[in-house]
C-alpha cells in the first residue's frame, strides 16, 4: 500500500469502516511509514478528544419512552387517532 | 399537522389479538432501546432541546405508523431515516426562515452546536481546548457530521441516513472537518506536520 492509498482510507480506517483486509494493509503501512504513522496518531488523538459522548437529559428520554409506550397503549384500546404533537 | 403525508390510518388492519401483541412486542423491542440515541442525534440536528424532543416524538409516531413497512431494515438505520423525513416535513411546514433566527431564537444552544466565529489559537492551550475551538468554528455541515460520527457514535451509513445524504458525502465532510481541526492543532504546535490529508 502506498502513502496515497493509505491517505485515502485513513479516516474510514480510524472509524472502523473499512473491511478487514484493507484494515490489515493500512495497519501494516502505518507501522512502517514514518510519514503516515504520526499522521494517523494525530487523527486518532483528535478522534479521542471528540469522543465525549454527551448524555441527553434522562427526564426527556423517559418522557419519550413513555410516549412510545403510549402509542402501543393507544393501539390496544383500539383507537385510530394519531397522537403526534404539533411542532 | 400530518396533512402532507399519505393517509396511513390503516396501520391496524384486521389483526388477531395475538398478532397485535406480537407487533407491539416487536415495536417495543425495536424502538425503545433506540430512544436515547434518537434524542442525542436530534440534539445534534436541531441544537435545541425543545425541538429535539418534538422531533423524536414525531419520529416515534412515524415509526409506529410505518412499522409494518420497515422491510427488515436495521432498526437504527430505519429510525434515523424516519427522523430525517420527519425533520424535512417539519421544515417544509414551517417554511424558510432566515439563518440568523438560530442565534435569536429562544432556548440555549448547547456548547459547540451553534456557529461561533473562529477564536484565535493561543499557544499553551491544551489539545482538548483547541479541538473544542476548532469544532465550534467548523461550518454547520461539517460539525454535524463530526458530532454524529464521533460524539453520537453513528456509523457512516447511519449518519448518512439521518442527514439524507450519501455515505460518500459523509466521508468527505468528515475528512475535511478533521483536516481543519488538525490544521488548527498544528498551528498551536500540538501536532506535528501540515495535515495535508
Amino acid at each position: 500500500m502506498t502513502c496515497r492509498q493509505a491517505g485515502r482510507v485513513l479516516q474510514a480506517y480510524l472509524d472502523g469502516e473499512t473491511d478487514d483486509a484493507t484494515a490489515r494493509r493500512v495497519a501494516v503501512h502505518l507501522e512502517d511509514c514514518r510519514r503516515c504513522g504520526p499522521e494517523a496518531r494525530a487523527y486518532r488523538e483528535i478522534k479521542r478528544a471528540l469522543v465525549r459522548r454527551t448524555e441527553p437529559d434522562p427526564d426527556a428520554v423517559e418522557r419519550l419512552r413513555g410516549f412510545a409506550r403510549g402509542l402501543l397503549q393507544h393501539e390496544t384500546e383500539g383507537e385510530g387517532e394519531e397522537q403526534t404533537p404539533v411542532a | 399537522m400530518l396533512n402532507q403525508e399519505r393517509r396511513v390510518s390503516v396501520v391496524m388492519e384486521e389483526r388477531s389479538p395475538h398478532d397485535r401483541a406480537e407487533r407491539q412486542r416487536e415495536f417495543a423491542e425495536c424502538v425503545l432501546p433506540e430512544v436515547e440515541m434518537l434524542l442525542r442525534v436530534a440534539m445534534t440536528l436541531t441544537a435545541r432541546p425543545d425541538q429535539a424532543e418534538e422531533l423524536v416524538r414525531g419520529t416515534l409516531a412515524r415509526a409506529y405508523r410505518t412499522f409494518d413497512r420497515r422491510h427488515g431494515r436495521q432498526p437504527r438505520t430505519w429510525l434515523l431515516t424516519l427522523m430525517h423525513q420527519e425533520r424535512t416535513d417539519r421544515r417544509r411546514l414551517r417554511g424558510p426562515r432566515p439563518r440568523r433566527d438560530r442565534e435569536a431564537g429562544p432556548g440555549p444552544s448547547p456548547a459547540g452546536v451553534s456557529g461561533q466565529p473562529a477564536k484565535p489559537v493561543v499557544l499553551g492551550q491544551s489539545f482538548h481546548e483547541v479541538v473544542d475551538i476548532a469544532l465550534a468554528a467548523l461550518p454547520v455541515r461539517y460539525r454535524q457530521v463530526v458530532r454524529l460520527v464521533d460524539m453520537d457514535g453513528l456509523s457512516y451509513a447511519e449518519a448518512a441516513g439521518s442527514l439524507g445524504m450519501s455515505e460518500a458525502t459523509v466521508k468527505s465532510r468528515l475528512r475535511r472537518a478533521r483536516r481543519r481541526i488538525r490544521v488548527r492543532l498544528a498551528a498551536a504546535g500540538l501536532v506535528p506536520g501540515r495535515g495535508e490529508r
